[in-house]
């Protein structure tokens, strides 16, 4: 299963979900299949499923997508039993496991060992918890999941072969300008509120 | 001022200021004051596992419209460090962080952790301020909530046992 695949199946059907995704070339696939202000590319490696929850918890309303990476996970397991104990219905959680650190130089990861990272959501309280092992069933489990109103974790064994797409065009700081900027105007909320200078006052 | 009226001033102050998601971890010095914030209405409350997961909530909190602190003790700031360097001072997100001042001066444990934890600060350029009178914390809690808005970074308050509840008050320090 190719993971740029699987991503294309999701572009079709995540709407005007929040789509926060780790760090890697799959940032860059998912940028190129789905352009929008909506998207939010990590650079802390573990955080992105930390940083979906914050949103979910924040926007119960809203749709979250995490997109995260099996050495992303791993380095921030504890945010499988945080997530299971705030169960945030919005939130879908999908793993890419290719068995390696792509993004560092392809080094094996512990799932190429043998850890199963759908067992550890489950293990964590997250009940529904499942392997996608084909193209088909991913593209179905992907648009129930987002269609549905219950917290998800989604994993899909992928290969380690990447599809050349442009870069990235913005830095973090622009990231997070577009986005919160893409919130306050479909929410129609105010985050970014310019007080008048003390001598105004 | 015993820690349960200690607690609630300083939650008190946290909404006053307009804090809404508070992520915590506890330390025993900090009973009172997570007891408090697990019953403060209006404010969701997410207990963690690790403090660095914790700055990633409150950055995805606040780029959803809230205003987050997590509230921890300094060896779970240490934790939290990659986190904050490379998501909160990277995308200029700004949280604030409540940090028990464990090895504080009298206290008989985690020393080299207390010793280190203002130097740490130092390095990241993130501006605190150590809260010993709890008669100055709901302002000092609002400007630090004003300085995180307008610098666009994390603000740290050192939480001292004294502010706590948890010893006598040294006023002169």
């Amino acid at each position: 299963m190719k993971r740029y695949d699987c991503l294309q199946a999701l572009a079709a059907e995540v709407n005007d979900a929040l789509v926060v995704s780790s760090a890697g070339a799959m940032t860059l696939e998912w940028n190129s299949l789905h352009p929008s202000d909506g998207n939010l590319r990590v650079r802390t490696l573990g955080l992105c499923s930390s940083i979906a929850l914050g949103m979910a918890l924040g926007l119960p309303h809203r749709k979250v997508v995490a997109l995260d990476g099996d050495g992303s996970l791993l380095m921030n397991l504890c945010s499988l039993p945080t997530i299971a104990r705030m169960q945030p219905g919005n939130l879908v959680h999908i793993v890419f496991d290719n068995e390696v650190y792509e993004a560092s130089g392809s080094k094996k990861t512990a799932t190429g060992a043998g850890t199963d990272l759908v067992a550890m959501a489950r293990a964590a309280g997250i009940k529904n918890s499942q392997w996608a092992k084909t193209g088909d069933e991913f593209a179905k489990v992907a648009v129930a999941a987002l269609r549905g109103s219950q917290l998800c974790f989604i994993g899909a064994k992928v290969s380690t072969d990447r599809t050349a797409v442009p870069p990235f065009p913005i830095d973090e700081v622009e990231n997070k300008y577009r986005f919160i900027r893409h919130i306050e105007k479909s929410e129609n909320i105010e985050i970014f509120r310019t007080n008048l200078p003390a001598s105004y006052v | 001022m015993t820690a349960a009226e200690s607690a609630k001033i300083i939650v008190n102050g946290l909404k006053d200021a307009g804090i809404n998601l508070i992520a915590t971890l506890p330390d025993i010095n900090l009973s009172d004051l997570l007891r408090e914030v697990e019953e403060a209405k209006g404010v969701i409350h997410v207990p963690l596992c690790r403090e660095e997961e914790g700055m990633g909530i409150c950055a995805g909190g606040y780029l959803v419209g809230k205003k987050c602190a997590t509230i921890m003790q300094n060896g779970g700031f240490f934790n939290s460090n990659n986190a904050i360097v490379s998501t909160l001072l990277q995308y200029q997100i700004p949280v604030l962080l409540l940090i028990y001042y464990a090895g504080d001066i009298g206290d008989r444990t985690f020393a080299t952790t207390g010793g280190l934890t203002e130097p740490v600060l130092q390095a990241l350029g993130i501006r605190y301020y150590i809260m010993r009178d709890i008669g100055d914390a709901p302002e000092l809690i609002k400007r630090a909530q004003i300085l995180a808005e307008d610098s666009k970074k994390p603000i740290a308050l050192l939480l001292t046992k004294e502010l706590l509840g948890r010893r006598p008050a040294l006023t002169s320090l």
